[in-house]
């Protein structure tokens, strides 16, 4: 365990100088991470029956001020799984942040919206919940196995304004274009790690692949679905600035793409405009950090683009 | 997952049809006669078919550029047709069910646990056979089917 807490504290070390408070972000590490759920309001209005009955089964539950609908549980460490009301789709357990990609998106009714990177589909039932079910919303994810698991949870939340896809991302089919694309990318997940509890750091995977490669691929894909004026939602899970903000500034040079500033609930921190000595596009600090020990959730990385032409 | 253990994508799937209006009526008129849904519940909705299945899916312009892509599923799959009847699912019951008025079977929690596990109880009930939506505790479980004298679980 010690070699882990020197691992991870040497893991972190590059970042010192972009992550505020960094010696309480080392503290954090040492924690579990914090549980929340997020009221399924397609079935339920008022959560009292909810936090009645998990607190009979031994939760305690406190709803979350800055966040409609979220809730923080304790023991963390307990699961939520076998819960009745997850069973009968009254609850999603998700990290707070998870929420964040989809106030950045702000999904109206009405509206044709891609979630290109879907399962198992915390932010797609977000986004049916937000929109009352009137969203037009095309969930996918490139493997079947995954799917499996998003079909599940949009049938338990009862979600009937969602299709599901099998596509690989960057190859997504250019025949239909969307109102907004939302795009939670497969990335290193730094902002989800806990010693001992949680996430792997990156250097520690065998054969690693070219994340950013990947994300970049999706990213240009995303856009180039987009309708004219339409919108885009680029979000991550990890501090990496190469998974970040250099993959929203390869965007920005290959296409026509600009950079909005957006609300969100949680503190946060401008996205870098340069890394290592590498200069980013100075709309760059219009995304947003949002740091695990900060917000006391996943840190993650938010960015919300607009299709120009 | 290894990638060669991977799932690859059902080669047969295609999108289901929006019903015709003549079906849809029928539709409408099982769930308002059966379990007293109000038609409105279901206006901002289509139905969509497949040979064994309704599935409810929002009512959008965008229906017809959407048939241009490879669908897994469309929408809440809300009905299956059994043996010349319709069925609604868990899914269909625990979103809507709590908009029903007829044929809701309110059971306190001893019953509820005992249908879960044996699957079929003894029951004798003022109503008539067919499905009915079971409720325990203010919450909507699902399916259950009503015979003179039983009652089945459909709860999965």
């Amino acid at each position: 365990m010690a070699e882990t807490f020197e691992l991870a504290d040497r893991y972190f070390e590059r970042y010192q100088e972009i992550i505020p408070g960094y010696e309480k972000f080392l503290a954090s590490l040492a924690e579990p991470l914090p549980l929340y759920f997020r009221l399924n309001t397609l079935k339920l209005k008022d959560p009292e029956s909810v936090l009645r009955g998990l607190r009979r089964q031994g939760f305690e539950v406190e709803p979350v001020e800055r966040v409609p609908w979220f809730f923080r549980v304790e023991p963390r460490e307990a699961s939520l799984g076998n819960t009745e009301e997850y069973y009968l789709g009254l609850i999603y357990p998700m990290t707070l942040s998870s929420s964040l990609p989809v106030y950045a998106l702000e999904p109206k009714p009405g509206e044709l919206i891609l979630d290109l990177c879907a399962a198992p589909g915390s932010k797609t039932t977000q986004i049916a919940q937000v929109t009352e079910d009137r969203a037009v919303i095309v969930a996918n994810d490139r493997r079947l196995d995954r799917i499996t698991a998003l079909v599940a949870n949009l049938r338990r939340l009862g979600v009937a304004c969602a299709v599901t896809t099998v596509y690989r991302g960057e190859q997504f089919p250019m025949e239909v274009s969307f109102d907004k694309v939302l795009v939670d990318a497969p990335c290193s997940g730094e902002g989800r790690y806990r010693k001992g509890y949680e996430g792997e750091l990156l250097y520690q995977k065998e054969g690693r692949t070219n994340l950013s490669g990947i994300q970049k691929g999706l990213l240009v894909r995303a856009y180039d679905l987009l309708k004219p004026g339409g919108l885009l939602v680029y979000s991550t899970c990890t501090i990496n600035p190469e998974e970040n903000e250099a993959v929203v500034d390869y965007l920005l040079r290959k296409r026509q793409a600009e950079l909005l500033s957006w609300e969100a609930p949680l503190p946060s921190h401008p996205g870098l405009t340069e890394w290592q000595g590498r200069p980013f596009h100075p709309d760059l600090k219009k995304a947003k950090r949002f740091y695990a020990h900060e917000i006391e959730a996943v840190g993650f990385f938010v960015a919300k683009l607009r299709r120009t032409v | 997952m290894s990638r060669k253990n991977r799932k690859k994508m059902d080669p047969r799937a295609t999108w289901p049809q929006p019903v015709s209006l003549e079906e849809r009526a029928r539709i409408l008129q099982f769930l308002e006669e059966r379990f007293g849904f109000s038609p409105e519940i279901f206006e901002p909705y289509e139905f969509l078919a497949t040979s064994k299945n309704y599935w409810l899916f929002v009512r959008t312009p965008y229906l017809g550029d959407l048939e241009k892509i490879k669908v897994q599923t469309a929408g809440l799959l809300f009905l299956r047709k059994v043996s010349g009847y319709l069925k609604p699912t868990t899914a269909a019951l625990q979103r809507f069910g709590r908009y029903a008025t007829k044929n809701l079977l309110e059971l306190d929690r001893l019953t509820l646990d005992r249908l879960r596990l044996e699957k079929k109880i003894p029951i004798e009930l003022e109503i008539e056979p067919g499905y009915v939506i079971l409720k325990c505790e203010g919450q909507i479980w699902g399916c259950a089917l009503y015979l003179p004298g039983k009652l089945i679980s459909y709860l999965p």
